[in-house]
């Protein structure tokens, strides 16, 4: 295979044996002068609106991508990090690292650390990356003790370091997606989850009953297909660049953005998925479709999720949650009258 | 591809039964589920194994005499937390590994909960092996086999101990669960000769087999 690509992508990320690179080719050669006018248009944006304040226009500018350089300092920006810092002083990084935490938790931050993202050429055993991620994380349990450590956040921070590239912003960027843009996704009881794949289920019964129906034939619960979506925020999931531009938006417009990019993934294989016979092609087919060129064609993701997807007001969001939040708690209690 | 350790069947073969199972592993965080099954589809190994977020899916396809067996199996997350997703994960499975470390005792008492678990809640008749993994490292060891052996002895589970790095009994224990399943058709109106278990509680009726 001839390519100027090499083995390694601009993160560190290894290709896989299969990366299609005659696709990425064309991909990128679109893809790169959308990115420098993007830069330019970045570049005079940051001059007039210089504390990033929100208006149309920035949202706008947001969907379509932050320039990997303005990236930490935009995410910071949009996210509302500023506010935390205000509340909780400036220090709160260097305190929590001194704080002692939960010996259980501290032992699986460890075991943790080494196996994320063990094929990136920047993670290694010894980098200062590794060191990193496990004072992040650590800092982490320690102001959030009733969290504690979440499987899955290690990945969520591997890849805020390496766009970064500072742990202490690290900490406030974790601090703000986990506390103030999705709802108790990572706590003891995981419930804020198992409500937001049950929305998404809902989600699409309403906008792709084909697909829906078809899930339920099946006998394939949602739960084993999109948990790590939800969990990893796409990390690990989708190609990074179509990572790291629906992280821009959830940063600025929250947790909705998950399920636009869900729904997004199920409307544009919808054929693919229905025309799956067993579960075990279904399963399958899940795995390869976030691979897959649309996935991994960034811009025209984000601008067709957000394009094609139809209303997906915050406010269905809550009431769903809502709703299921209240059958599940009423399932509860008959478990327990009954078990009582 | 070349360590595969499972042979496929010749060419030219008419192809027998095939059997689908479907298979989950539980077990603690950091016991080795994935890389058993890593070495079990893929004949590799991995120093650092990434962690699974919720759950996996991968299958293959051993062969016993005429019989195809394919697993569908379902690796599993294993951090306490996820806990509340697992019945999502082993509804509907035939065949279940408990993966412990036996280097770490308390993976041992983890592994007993969720055998327990699954004789409460998953299918009836659910085949059930324990896997006591590595092996490798059996001068760390914490756990001692007689231990678990009694321990599986009494409550009628399969056992093994295993290594995903060395590949020790790892084709073993999921040939030995492949053997164990139902493959006749109809289990659940004519099957009732078979013993799917060996212990002697629990119904076995509503553990189909899924051949074609």
């Amino acid at each position: 295979m001839t390519s100027k690509f090499s083995k390694y992508d601009e993160y560190g990320f290894v290709r896989a044996d299969d990366f299609d690179y005659v696709e990425y080719e064309q991909f990128m050669s679109v893809y790169l002068t959308v990115l420098s006018k993007r830069s330019m248009r970045w570049a005079r944006i940051m001059t007039s609106n210089p504390q990033l304040k929100k208006t149309a226009r920035l949202k706008q500018f947001v969907r379509k991508g932050i320039p990997l350089s303005l990236r930490a300092q935009v995410w910071t920006s949009i996210s509302g990090v500023q506010k935390m810092k205000d509340k909780d002083g400036p220090n709160l990084y260097k305190q929590m690292l001194n704080k002692p935490i939960n010996e259980d938790i501290k032992n699986i931050i460890s075991v943790d650390v080494p196996r994320t993202y063990p094929d990136n050429i920047y993670f290694y055993p010894t980098s200062e990356n590794h060191a990193a991620l496990f004072r992040i994380l650590y800092a982490f349990a320690a102001q959030n003790p009733n969290i504690g450590y979440c499987q899955g956040l290690n990945y969520i921070v591997g890849l805020l370091l390496l766009i970064t590239k500072n742990e202490e912003t690290c900490f406030w960027l974790l601090r703000v997606l986990v506390e103030n843009k999705l709802p108790d996704y990572y706590s003891k009881t995981m419930d804020g989850v198992i409500v937001d794949i049950e929305v998404f289920s809902r989600l699409v019964k309403k906008k792709f009953p084909d697909v829906s129906q078809h899930m339920t034939n099946l006998d394939m619960p949602w739960a084993l297909v999109i948990t790590k979506w939800f969990i990893c925020l796409f990390a690990e999931v989708l190609p990074i660049e179509t990572t790291l531009r629906v992280w821009d938006c959830l940063f600025y417009e929250g947790s909705k953005v998950i399920f636009r990019a869900g729904l997004m993934l199920v409307k544009h294989y919808r054929n693919e998925l229905l025309a799956c016979e067993d579960i075990a092609s279904l399963a399958e087919c899940f795995k390869s479709i976030v691979q897959q060129p649309f996935s991994l064609n960034c811009h025209v993701f984000i601008k067709e999720m957000f394009k094609n997807i139809g209303s997906l007001p915050m406010a269905l969001i809550d009431d769903l949650r809502r709703q299921v939040s209240a059958e599940r708690n009423a399932d509860k209690s008959t478990y327990k009258n009954r078990k009582g | 591809m070349a360590n595969r350790a499972v042979p496929q069947r010749p060419n030219g073969q008419t192809p027998g039964k095939i059997c689908q199972f479907k298979l989950v592993l539980l077990g603690e965080s950091s016991v080795g589920k994935s890389s058993l099954v890593l070495r079990f589809v893929k004949g590799q190994f991995h120093e650092y194994q990434e962690s699974t977020i919720g759950a996996a899916f991968l299958t293959q396809t051993i062969h016993l005499n005429d019989v195809a067996v394919k697993f569908e199996i379902w690796d599993t997350a294993g951090q306490e937390r996820y806990h509340s997703l697992a019945p999502m994960y082993y509804r509907g499975a035939q065949a279940a590994i408990v993966v412990y470390d036996i280097t770490n005792q308390d993976t041992f008492e983890r592994a007993k909960n969720w055998v327990k678990e699954l004789q409460r809640q998953a299918t009836p008749g659910i085949v059930i092996a324990l896997a006591g993994n590595k092996l490798d490292l059996n001068t760390m060891r914490s756990v001692q086999t007689d231990e678990s052996q009694t321990y599986a002895y009494e409550n009628g589970l399969m056992f093994m101990e295993t290594s995903a790095k060395t590949s020790a009994n790892v084709t073993e224990i999921f040939k030995a669960i492949a053997e164990k399943l139902p493959k006749n058709e109809n289990t659940n109106t004519a099957g009732q000769g078979r013993r799917l278990v060996d212990s002697a509680e629990g119904s076995n009726k509503s553990l189909s087999s899924c051949c074609k």
